[in-house]
């Protein structure tokens, strides 16, 4: 069986910079798949290609996703496919309630009857989400907005989730919190999850394997616990002797 | 219970308020009736504007040019085709849109003062077309005169009978924005004003949904300058230059954007204190830049938001007391 999503090859230049060096990557259906990396090393560029957001004159190489070709796709229609992305620093709908933005989620759904259904499961899984219902999305925490994004993005009901730095500017309380409930969803929503990450350390932890990037090229791809018993990545990125 | 009491009176004021717009005619004086007349235009002009500013949250600087769209084709269909009046009202509103569509194509990548230098560009163009038009076929600087409308036979040749008919109008062009503020469309124009990064991760077609507004904007305010044109049987360019753009953006902003009734408030203010100061005519721009400068500082929900504020707070007084009690 073809993995879920696959990279083959895959350039990227920002006009005369080369970016990121011919990476070769792939996730399969079910798997829970993280990139890490330290800054620059072409993460972030990587994940919003995937999703569409840049601009396809720097692809190099070939993405597929569900057994479509989808590099140099627009983000939209990238999305209606069933790849939802929460981007960096979450990016809700401010000026919208909870609930809009939950719905907002649900767009491009035809069967509304469903949405009510999935909405509650969304409350089920982030209480706290419940609890501020019908206060706008920009007054929430940093943390409760990082779970709206997460929720609104399973109100598409996707084949995969694509999250970049979920943790970014979150305690590491709260940090923990959403990388339980990521972990939820890919276990028992059967949803497949591919995130990209700082903290190398609960990225590890909560992943199945993961690749490590450096300045634009893959240099180790592993199962996480053999990644986290890497000498080299433990040295790099886990603060190890 | 409580509900169905607070719908009843609702009820009670729609009526009430039905009835007074239905009999001003009989107790206002003809240049009051004129008056009521170009709010009725204005409401629907800032209405357009308030679904591509308020809504999709993107700046027009040059919903002019579509104003005289509206009245420059309305009357040259008219004039040149001898299609009867009515009809060439919603041609020419048909034609603007399409015009707005093939602007907002190209320019639904523009963000923020980007795209408002390009619509007031555009805005400029359609003013210099008809000031300087081949062959004069708009009457350049010397104006453009029509005739009255004529709804099958029947002239709307006074200002009563225009007041009604521009009630009508009012009427359909907001229930229209209501229905489309509230379908699945509304909710994409929220979610690109909102972020358009979002909105596009949500599985939305920017782009497709900015141009549906700046098209369904320019038949609003196209249709309104069709009513301008026939309501006073004349008009020049000098109508349609930026400072008519810059009023509309006024109205909604002083109104409130993204509501209902926003527009409908906000171009009754501007429109009364444009007759008020009648004699400072020249300092017109100056009263403008007050009142956007009043929203910014004092009211950023525009007189809409301010009153909402105000009923909220009495309300909440309300309960207060009753919880005492």
């Amino acid at each position: 069986m073809a993995p879920l999503l696959e990279l083959k090859d895959f350039h990227y230049y920002y006009g005369n910079i080369h970016s990121v060096k011919g990476i070769n990557l792939y996730v399969n259906e079910g798997e829970m798949v993280t990139l890490i990396g330290a800054n620059g090393a072409g993460k972030t560029t990587t994940m919003q290609t995937i999703s569409g957001l840049t601009s396809p004159k720097g692809i190099r190489g070939e993405i597929w996703f569900d057994g479509k070709k989808i590099s140099g796709m627009k983000g939209h229609k990238i999305s209606a496919m069933g790849l939802a992305h929460v981007l960096e620093g979450r990016h809700v709908f401010s000026k919208l309630t909870v609930e809009e933005n939950l719905n907002m989620g649900a767009f491009m759904r035809k069967d509304s009857k469903n949405i009510k259904s999935d909405m509650d499961g969304v409350y089920k899984r982030f209480p706290r989400l419940l609890e501020r219902k019908t206060q706008l999305a920009g007054t929430l925490s940093g943390g409760e907005q990082q779970m709206l994004a997460i929720g609104r993005a399973l109100m598409a009901r996707p084949k995969m989730i694509l999250l970049d730095e979920p943790s970014l500017g979150l305690s590491p309380l709260i940090t923990k919190e959403v990388f339980a409930a990521i972990r939820e969803i890919n276990r028992e929503d059967g949803i497949t999850i591919f995130f990209v990450e700082q903290n190398s350390k609960i990225a590890l932890k909560t992943a199945h394997r993961g690749y490590v990037m450096q300045t634009g090229e893959m240099v180790i791809e592993d199962t996480c616990e053999n990644l986290m018993s890497n000498a080299d990545v433990q040295k790099a990125y886990l603060g190890g002797e | 219970m409580k509900s169905k009491t607070l719908d009843s009176k609702k009820l009670i004021a729609l009526i009430v308020g039905a009835v007074v717009l239905l009999a001003l005619p009989l107790v206002l004086p003809n240049y009051a009736l004129l008056i009521l007349s170009f709010w009725e235009i204005y409401i629907i002009a800032v209405s357009g504007l308030d679904l591509v500013f308020g809504y999709c949250g993107q700046i027009s600087l040059g919903h002019a040019a579509f104003y005289a769209i509206g009245a420059y084709g309305s009357g040259m269909l008219h004039e040149y085709l001898g299609i009867p009046v009515f009809f060439t009202m919603i041609i020419a509103a048909f034609i603007s849109a399409g015009v707005g569509a093939l602007i907002a194509y190209p320019s639904s990548k523009l963000v923020f003062h980007f795209l408002s230098l390009a619509s007031q560009a555009f805005g400029e163009i359609v003013y210099l077309l008809v000031s300087h038009s081949p062959g004069k076929i708009t009457g350049n600087y010397q104006g453009f005169f029509s005739d009255y409308i004529n709804l099958f036979g029947f002239e709307l040749d006074t200002y009563t009978s225009f007041y009604y008919f521009g009630l009508v109008c009012v009427l359909v062009f907001l229930v229209i924005k209501t229905f489309m503020v509230k379908s699945k469309t509304g909710r994409a124009f929220t979610a690109i004003r909102e972020n358009s990064h979002a909105a596009d991760g949500m599985g939305i077609n920017v782009r497709k949904y900015k141009v549906i507004a700046f098209t369904v904007s320019a038949f609003y305010t196209a249709y309104a300058g069709a009513m301008y044109l026939h309501l006073t049987k004349f008009i020049n360019p000098d109508t349609f230059v930026l400072k008519q753009s810059v009023m509309f953006l006024t109205m909604l902003l002083f109104g409130g954007s993204g509501c209902l009734l926003g527009p409908v408030l906000g171009s009754f203010v501007v429109l009364l204190v444009n007759e008020v100061l009648r004699a400072l005519q020249d300092y017109q721009m100056f009263v403008y830049g007050v009142l956007l400068l009043i929203v910014v500082v004092a009211m950023p929900g525009g007189l809409y938001g301010e009153v909402m504020r105000l009923v909220n707070f009495i309300k909440g007084k309300a309960t207060k007391k009753a919880e005492v009690k």
